[in-house]
């Protein structure tokens, strides 16, 4: 009986301790950077034993769907969200996000102007904050080296000359491409091609707000990004998302892809490319300025204890665990860890985290504002009408202007 | 050849057609969990080095099990109640003509309207009702659509069976209930096991109401497989692992709902 | 008889129906929470002139046509066929099932890959008798091919429906025909069809109504594209809706679209008296 007494307040004593630790649920999507953070946590466990992490891992749109229903409900089940950068502005001025200025500030050493320019701007609405930089995707070239190098074409620098390269690299009959592109309707096609814009200077808006998707520099990039559909990327790529242009990329098929810094990597990985793994390296766009895209930690308004929300995210975005992060594989956002040594040598190298900083300087994110989304995809849906041959160019940017205007007008 | 004996060919000449039709992207995506990564893409490749990596992670280290059983689970319960409640709703649609025409017609508004409008208000309602992320949850949601549709179904079953067959065993004294449950019930079974692969089909393939009402351990199928589309890409091998997988449960339970299919047949009317 | 039937529709229906028919009268922008009116029928009053809304309902409309008619068709064929003793019948039947039974989403993405047209093993296959074929770059291939989808999942479905009809019709019109020396065609024309057009108007109404909701499909393979020739109705009023934010706009195009099949349903019924009293 003396036997049955200890053990039962054993386990009452036991679970009473387990029961005291505080779940933290974090939403995110499942991508490199979350088994990142997965590796991360113990180490967050250790030195908050009263709090436990969960995360919950999804495809993006998925997620985007359940973070908005759990905005609505009372008390939301996820503790902490991840926030896509054109949804930010949104999701602030909605007032689903909680304001973390103040608590940024008091924060001793945390040092918010360290994390890159155009990625903090993002998670800033109205001179608030509302989210703190996760990780970045800014856009850059992927090359095949080896066979830039055999063929003896020097990596373009500017826009003409990677659409002249790509065509010289293209061999259709062997079904080699110089471009491994994604024109699919919506988001992907309005994510490459704006690259092609930048570099021709031209802009969804001007300095003053008014809309210039319709400028003549903004119809001759979309003519150069449709030219280099037609002559170096496989047919159906007019319907290509991530997946077949990266598809594409691993099995050797293509000389570039314009897509997400750190999938480098990725393909660099023997697992992943056999044989081709080494041969791949990145640069910046042609042109110089890249599509930035990024993700951002947030307390959603209806969290169940802010204050333990606030202390695993401004622990994880801390110059030290930034640093740890970043050297096992995640993609950087502060300027301090870019430029520290150790992480050059315990990361990818020097050349890869000096060709990110060059990247994330002028790096600028698609669309900023209320209905950001609306209007890339509106954008996106012009831009592969053209792409597709269904419209001209010049009546797709025209009906894109348009319909811009009415989004943000009515 | 004798006629018969040609007849007999051309049929089954046409059907395995029909099954090669069906099974050849089955075969493809057995291929396909076994190829190393960057070999997916290149369908001319037939001999490889078989990669095992795909299966291991879908059975041992991913938790699809756990949702395949989820998804039997609901849509076993989801089955098992629209059998109960509807038959006795088409019944009584179809012998007592309540509600008249209109009625027949309005308990198809719940097929009509989108998910995507109702499905903020239903996960309100669950969340009040403490039903979040639990089976009783997305059972609910399920019914809400699949009870109409199944019923409306089911009236047109009992519709061809004559009226006369319940009057007469009435006069022999059965209550109303006992005719239903012993003469309208049993002249519908070819069409309720029909429904019922039907209903339990709505439920398995249900993906959105699933990804808003449930999460983690109450995950069902359709969202786990949407899970291996990651942020990197497709992940095709594990997903044709998983889907594989997933269809074996199915395929034994559909044999055996075939013999009862069977069953139903032969002499027709019975009392 | 009824009443457990009608409490369960009432709890679950009456509030999510209600509520969205309400939001549909108010301009309820789900990031702007604080701002939503009533606006009376402002949001209804958008429709005629949303020519991305008809242009989704007349690619939905195509698409279920076609769908439907080849399942209907095919189905019925197959049904046929194993309506009669063939060996095997329970293993064609059991395997003949199953693709209804995959996920839609899962489906989308294995055809995506098969139809790919570099390395999908489909065009492959093509190309080596010589036909070139890209599935899903242009329109309106892009929408047949959603049907094609559409078709190899579902027709099982329809085969299962028109079976259990099959197995249910009574022996004697038959026995008559056989006794009267009729031939295959005409006892399928004059007993066979006529005894099944219950079952296959509902069999019918109830596939329509599905592929109406297409969606997964497109969620995962075209996006809608190229341009606009595969959005769906379902798929619009998603994006307006989840994408856009603009509830109130998405919940009366759902009001628009369901009277809409409540109106071609309501046809469908009309066909069937008709025919019934010839």
């Amino acid at each position: 009986m003396r036997h049955v007494a200890i053990l039962l307040s054993l386990l009452v004593v036991g679970s009473g301790l387990v029961l005291g630790a505080k779940t933290l649920t974090i939403i995110m999507e499942e991508v490199p950077d979350t088994d990142v953070i997965r590796e991360l946590i113990p180490e967050f466990e250790a030195q908050n034993p009263d709090l436990k992490i969960v995360i919950d891992a999804m495809p993006y749109e998925a997620m985007r769907d359940k973070i908005l229903t759990e905005f609505l409900a009372p008390v939301s089940s996820y503790d902490i969200v991840i926030v896509d950068n054109p949804w930010t502005d949104e999701f602030a001025a909605g007032g689903f996000l909680v304001d973390l200025t103040d608590r940024v500030m008091a924060l001793e050493g945390y040092d918010f102007e360290d994390f890159a320019k155009p990625i903090r701007d993002i998670g800033v609405y109205k001179g608030r904050i509302f989210g703190l930089p996760f990780y970045n995707y800014a856009l850059a070239m992927i090359v095949r080296q080896d066979v830039f190098d055999e063929a003896g074409i020097p990596i373009p620098t500017n826009i003409a000359d990677y659409v002249k390269a790509c065509r010289q690299l293209t061999n259709k009959e062997e079904g080699f491409y110089g471009a491994a592109m994604q024109a699919k309707r919506g988001y992907k096609i309005f994510e490459e091609g704006k690259n092609y814009m930048y570099a021709l200077g031209a802009d969804v808006f001007d300095e003053e707000g008014n809309i210039v998707i319709n400028s003549h520099l903004a119809k001759a990039a979309l003519h150069l990004y449709i030219a280099n559909l037609e002559a170096a990327a496989p047919k159906g790529a007019v319907n290509w998302g991530f997946d077949e242009a990266f598809r594409l990329m691993a099995a050797g098929k293509a000389a570039t892809m314009i897509t997400y810094n750190w999938m480098l990597p990725s393909l660099n990985n023997p697992e992943k490319t056999g044989e081709l793994a080494g041969k791949f390296s990145f640069y910046e766009v042609p042109g110089g300025k890249a599509v930035l895209g990024a993700w951002y930690w947030s307390i959603p308004h209806n969290a169940a204890d802010i204050e333990a929300s606030w202390r695993f995210i401004s622990w994880v975005t801390s110059k030290a665990v930034e640093k740890e992060r970043v050297i096992l594989g995640g993609a950087p956002v502060r300027m301090s860890v870019l430029t520290d040594p150790e992480v050059w040598e315990k990361g990818y190298g020097k050349q890869y985290y000096l060709t990110l900083v060059k990247i994330l300087e002028d790096a600028e994110p698609l669309v900023r504002g209320l209905h950001a989304e609306e209007v890339i995809e509106t954008i996106g849906l012009e831009m592969n009408n053209a792409a597709a041959g269904i419209k001209t160019v010049d009546q797709a940017l025209d009906d894109a202007a348009k319909a811009v205007a009415e989004i943000l007008g009515g | 050849m004798t006629r018969k004996g040609l007849h007999a060919v051309m049929i089954h000449g046409l059907l395995f057609l029909a099954l090669i039709v069906v099974v050849f992207p089955y075969f493809w995506m057995l291929l396909t969990s076994i190829k190393p990564y960057w070999l997916i893409t290149a369908p001319n490749v037939w001999i490889f080095r078989p990669v095992l990596d795909n299966w291991r992670e879908v059975l041992f280290e991913s938790k699809l099990p756990l949702y395949l059983l989820n998804s039997l689970i609901v849509g076993g319960i989801v089955s098992v109640i629209s059998v109960g409640v509807g038959s006795l709703a088409a019944y009584s649609f179809s012998r007592f003509n309540t509600g008249g025409t209109p009625a027949r017609f309005a308990i198809l508004a719940a097929q009509m309207l989108p998910p995507v409008v109702l499905v903020i208000s239903i996960f309100l309602m669950m969340y009040h009702l403490r039903l979040l992320k639990t089976y009783a949850g997305i059972i609910v949601a399920h019914l809400s659509f699949i009870l109409p549709l199944v019923t409306w179904f089911l009236i047109g079953f009992f519709d061809e069976v004559p009226r006369e067959l319940e009057e007469q065993a009435m006069v022999d004294g059965y209550t109303r209930f006992q005719a239903f449950y012993k003469v309208g019930l049993p002249n519908v079974r070819a069409g309720a096991a029909a429904a019922g692969c039907f209903w339990f089909v709505l439920s398995w393939n249900d993906f959105f109401y699933a990804l808003i009402l449930t999460g983690g351990p109450t995950k069902t199928l359709p969202v786990a497989v949407a899970g291996f589309w990651t942020f990197r890409g497709i992940e095709m091998g594990q997903m044709a692992a998983a889907i594989i997988v997933a269809i074996v449960p199915v395929v034994t339970a559909s044999f055996f709902v075939q013999k009862h299919l069977v069953k139903g047949l032969g002499g027709g009317v019975k009392y | 008889m009824v009443i457990p039937l009608l409490l369960m529709l009432l709890a679950v229906l009456v509030y999510p129906m209600g509520s969205s028919l309400w939001v549909s009268f108010e301009n309820y922008r789900l990031t702007a929470l604080h701002a939503r009116h009533f606006v009376g029928l402002a949001n209804y009053a958008k429709i005629p002139r949303d020519a991305r809304f008809w242009n989704a309902m007349g690619n939905t409309l195509v698409f279920v046509s076609t769908a439907v008619f080849l399942e209907f068709v095919l189905g019925f064929a197959l049904a046929l066929l194993l309506h009669r003793r063939v060996r095997m019948r329970n293993f064609f039947r059991s395997v003949l099932l199953t693709p209804m039974f995959i996920t839609p989403v899962a489906v989308g993405l294995i055809f995506r890959f098969m139809l790919n047209s570099e390395f999908g093993i489909i065009p492959y296959i093509l190309k080596t008798i010589g036909i070139e074929v890209d599935f899903f770059a242009t329109s309106p291939l892009a929408l047949f091919s959603i049907v094609f989808i559409d078709v190899w999942q579902w027709t099982p479905f329809m085969m299962l429906l028109l079976l259990a009809g099959l197995e249910s019709l009574p022996r004697e019109p038959f026995e008559a025909a056989r006794v009267d020396g009729a031939s295959a065609w005409f006892t399928f024309r004059r007993v066979t069809f006529p005894l099944m057009r219950p079952v296959i108007v509902v069999a019918v109404i109830i596939r329509m109504l599905d592929a109406f909701k297409v969606f997964e499909y497109l969620y995962v393979i075209t996006r809608g594209g190229p341009g606009n020739s595969t959005e769906s109705i379902m798929y619009y009023i998603y994006r307006v809706g989840f994408r856009f934010f603009r509830m109130g706009e998405a919940a009366a195009m759902s009001y628009v679209l369901a009277l809409i099949i409540l109106l071609l349903v309501f046809l469908e019924f009309q066909l069937l008296r008709r025919a019934r009293s010839t």
